[in-house]
């Protein structure tokens, strides 16, 4: 089911009366089916939002509708309380009840509904199945592993057979390589139920490799919303590449525009971009790019072509799968990546080379 | 689709609560007040300052009043340094048997306060206490060497029954303490006695002083030392001479008893305003503190076994020798001290009695009731107002809670004295609910202090989970809120049961012919002098409440497995 939230603002007040203002009429449309993620650092609101969906928060103005259903609105004055909206829900702690087992953790949500014991047993059988905790029904909650218990609050989740799964953080309190593990099998399972799903994290890498689009909010605002690939190679604002990814900017004014490329002069030389729409010469921007797409190589005679500068290595880095290192071209400092096989050391003249179909010109 | 408003300031749920215990706690001082300002119990309502007139100037009043301060400041002293002397023995030297320590620490839940009187009343009144008349005959003495029966007397039994308050106040505070300051003040020349006066004391002064105050408020209700103590000797205090009015003579006068119990109420709310802001500031003091600090244990040295001697004395003298005496003395026949002659003339005469007599039985099956029904039924409103103060942060929840509190500051026979006012005038009167009610109210916030701190600790995640999960609020509160509380809700049923079953100062007000009570029908019998019933019965009433907490126990730590 499509979520579509419109002008949503959420005010906290602390008790000393100091207001903060979480969301800022926030405007979302989340299509049906796909696997939506909130990204953004800790305080930009990402969570707020979510606890508004679900209906743990109640928003200041505003309105929200899911699928045809207006859960909330200030205008109409609907409020659905969340145990009527129908939505499965990981928290960040899990909040695996302790006091039960992990057949009836599970259950729960058949249980309110009272449908008929057999059935309950039946789904929970298959829900648990589906993330593999077969054969676990009996054991204490609290005797699972963290992985597992993530796995019992996702089977909690989908038990009932929600049109839409939020996650706050799930994998926040899971160590680094449970974490990439169980990344992949979350990916897995979203995929397979073709089910709305949002997906709260501040983790850049999760929100690329889980999300069929992300959302980066800052502030209260929702600052641009991208497939993975559009929002790493392509985004619009500086905040959201920088918040991505490492990247270089070079500020530049725009000297022509041609057919397929982009002319802009910056203080370490002319610089060919990808085109973008509605620039004009003369126009100050910002040049976008990420340390992988420079090219270092011996100094040679390729000087003089297209996006070919000379620099020299001011600082290398190794860790592990590269060297990260910083080269100077004039009085710019660019980030780089680098193969560890290609010998290079510290103050050797090099030439550098930007590919211009990585040469992202930011709106901003 | 079900349409709702949006939510409003007070949800009705936190309104329906705050009048409950409003009624339950402001109603009976508002009845009080405008009882104080009425001709009489029946004449409620005709406005008359008569009534504190005739009481404040009463000649008797002020020597009441010096009695009254010496009383309590008296015990409060005793009781605090007592607790001091052993707080820093247990926590902070290596003296062994610390078991004991904590045995002292929840004794008062095992003897009724006025068992406890009569016991030392059973030891050293003039006439025939037991050590008394062992005492002369030893050393051959004319008259009595101890008399029970005077304020030195109260001082020390009120101050030895109000000793676990204080220690409990005391030790957290000497635990958490950081031992480094005292070893600067060694270290930088000055005496381990200057160190103790001149660091250790001022860093302990928040706790020393809330428990100076909290015992004064309760050495201020106390009636239990005041009536089997004090009467006999002719000293009274404020409760004795409220008392007085509503039960002596032809009329009853709750107008003044009302107009004197005002002052009392003030004055105890004062204190308890003043002990909430000490511990308030003292567990800031805490918090910051408790940075893994480990207090440095002194090595007692030779002292350790004269002082272990000394606090296991103290065991004996509080659990111990009231236990004793009383089986003794419910099993010979008149009041003599131990020897042949008293073991071969062992009768069960007194237990008989008890055991046959109609008002012990009725007293002994209200008080049962009171405990098991009234404590079900108060730890039930203590679950429902804990949750709201902890969960719902509201206007409306912050007032819950304070007028929650209100009811801490409530000596006994004043507030009874404040129902009394109220049960006249409905069909409750007399009945084993005006009882019940009066209880509730009274001892509500030893119900909601355990739950507080165990809704405080249970996150508010699982909660979420289970609304999202479809659970409205009655089906989460019962299948995620309680299961999950039952160790807060298991301790304060029983603090509440306990308290219920030797409750005496509300009940000498409010219990009446077919209401009676163990503690009152106790006091009769000891306004009687019938020792060996006294003994019989309280010996009956320390099994009970010892039974109660067991059971209670065991039943909590079961439920708490099988989850």
């Amino acid at each position: 089911m499509e979520i579509k939230v419109s002008a949503l603002t959420k005010i906290f007040r602390s008790p000393s009366g100091e207001e903060v203002r979480a969301l800022k009429e926030v405007d979302l449309t989340i299509p049906a089916n796909r696997i939506f993620t909130l990204l953004g650092p800790s305080g930009c609101g990402k969570t707020t939002l979510l606890r508004c969906i679900v209906g743990l928060e109640v928003p200041d103005s505003g309105e929200i509708a899911i699928g045809d259903t207006v859960v909330w609105s200030k205008k109409q004055r609907i409020f659905i309380p969340p145990n009527k909206r129908g939505i499965g829900m990981v928290f960040q702690t899990y909040a695996i009840w302790p006091h039960m087992t992990v057949f009836d953790n599970v259950a729960y949500p058949l249980q309110v509904r009272r449908l008929p014991r057999e059935e309950i047993r039946r789904r929970v059988r298959e829900t648990l199945k589906f993330v593999k905790l077969e054969g676990l029904e009996n054991r204490p909650a609290t005797a699972l592993s963290g992985g597992q218990q993530q796995r019992v609050a996702l089977a909690r989740a989908l038990v009932s057979e929600p049109k839409v799964i939020l996650f706050d953080e799930p994998l926040s309190n899971l160590d680094a390589k449970l974490r990439e593990e169980t990344r992949r099998e979350l990916r897995r399972f979203l995929t397979e139920l073709r089910i709305t799903a949002v997906y709260v994290t501040h983790d850049r890498l999760e929100a690329l490799t889980l999300s069929d689009l992300v959302a980066v909010m800052r502030e209260g605002v929702v600052v641009e919303v991208g497939t993975p690939l559009d929002i790493y190679f392509r985004p619009k604002h500086k905040f959201v590449a920088d918040f991505i990814g490492k990247a270089n900017f070079i500020e530049g004014t725009v000297e022509s525009t041609s057919e397929d490329l982009i002319r802009v002069v910056t203080p370490m030389g002319p610089i060919a971009c990808r085109r973008a729409e509605g620039l004009t010469p003369g126009q100050r921007v910002t040049v976008c790019v990420r340390p992988e797409a420079i090219a270092i190589d011996r100094p040679g005679d390729t000087s003089g072509g297209t996006n070919t500068f000379r620099g020299r290595v001011v600082s290398l880095l190794f860790v592990g799968e590269n060297y990260e290192g910083e080269v100077a071209v004039g009085k710019t400092i660019l980030a780089i990546k680098t193969n560890p096989a290609f010998p290079i050391g510290e103050g050797e003249e090099v030439s550098v080379y930007i590919d211009p179909a990585q040469c992202h010109i930011l709106m901003e | 689709m079900r349409m709702s408003g949006l939510r409003p300031r007070i949800s009705p749920l936190t309104f329906t609560f705050v009048l409950i215990v409003g009624c339950l706690t402001v109603g009976p001082v508002l009845m009080l007040i405008l009882g104080s300002f009425s001709r009489g119990i029946g004449a409620f309502g005709v406005f008359t300052v008569e009534k504190y007139i005739r009481v404040y100037t009463d000649p008797s009043l002020p020597k009441i009043l010096l009695n009254t301060a010496a009383f309590t400041v008296g015990s409060s002293l005793f009781a605090t340094a007592l607790a001091l002397i052993l707080a820093y023995l247990n926590v902070r030297t290596d003296i062994p048997l610390k078991g004991l320590f904590h045995l002292i620490s929840i004794t008062p839940m095992m003897i009724p306060h006025i068992v406890f009187a009569t016991s030392w009343v059973l030891l050293l009144n003039p006439s025939n206490g037991i050590l008394n008349l062992l005492l002369r005959e030893v050393l051959g003495l004319k008259s009595s060497p101890f008399d029970i029966y005077s304020l030195g007397g109260m001082i020390l039994v009120e101050g030895l029954l109000d000793l676990p308050i204080a220690y409990l106040i005391i030790a957290p505070a000497m635990a958490s303490f950081d031992a480094a300051l005292e070893e600067a003040a060694w270290v930088s020349g000055g005496s381990k006695f200057r160190a103790l006066r001149r660091v250790t004391f001022p860093i302990l002064r928040p706790a020393i002083l809330a428990s100076l105050a909290l015992v004064i408020v309760r050495s201020l209700a106390a009636f239990a030392v005041p009536s089997v103590i004090g009467m006999p000797g002719r000293v009274y205090v404020l409760t004795t001479y409220i008392y007085r009015l509503i039960s002596l003579g032809f009329m009853p006068d709750y107008g003044r008893a009302a107009a004197v119990g005002v002052s009392v109420l003030v004055t105890s709310t004062v204190l308890v305003y003043v002990y909430r802001r000490l511990t308030a500031r003292s567990e800031r003091y805490v918090t910051i503190s408790a940075r893994g600090y480990k207090p440095a244990i002194i090595g007692l040295g030779r002292w350790r076994y004269p002082l272990s001697f000394l606090t296991s004395l103290l065991f004996l003298v509080l659990i111990v020798i009231p236990v004793l005496v009383l089986l003794y003395v419910s099993l010979i026949p008149y009041v003599m001290p131990p020897s042949a002659k008293a073991f071969s003339m062992m009768t069960l005469k007194h237990w008989n009695y008890v055991l046959h007599d109609p008002l012990s039985l009725r007293a002994l099956r209200n008080s049962v009731f009171l405990a098991l029904v009234g404590a079900t039924l108060g730890i039930l409103l203590s679950t429902f107002v804990s949750y709201i103060i902890v969960r719902v942060k509201s206007a409306g929840s912050a007032l819950l809670e304070s007028l929650a509190f209100f009811s801490f500051s409530f000596p006994g026979l004043v507030i009874g004295i404040g129902f009394m006012w109220f049960f006249v005038r409905t069909p409750l009167y007399a009945t084993i609910w005006a009882l019940l009610i009066g209880y509730i109210a009274t001892y509500l916030p030893y119900g909601i202090r355990p739950l507080t701190s165990t809704f405080i600790q249970i996150s508010e995640d699982l909660e979420e989970a289970s609304k999202v999960a479809g659970g409205g609020f009655l089906y989460t509160f019962r299948r995620i809120v309680v299961p999950l509380a039952i160790p807060g809700i298991v301790s304060g049923w029983i603090l509440m049961a306990s308290m219920f079953l030797r409750e005496l100062s509300l009940s000498a007000v409010l219990s009446r012919p077919g209401t009676e009570v163990l503690a009152v029908q106790i006091l009769r019998f000891a306004d009687d002098s019938l020792w060996g019933q006294v003994s019989a019965l309280g010996i009956v009433m320390i099994a009970l409440s010892t039974t109660m907490v067991t059971l209670a126990t065991l039943v909590g730590k079961h439920i708490g497995k099988s989850k």
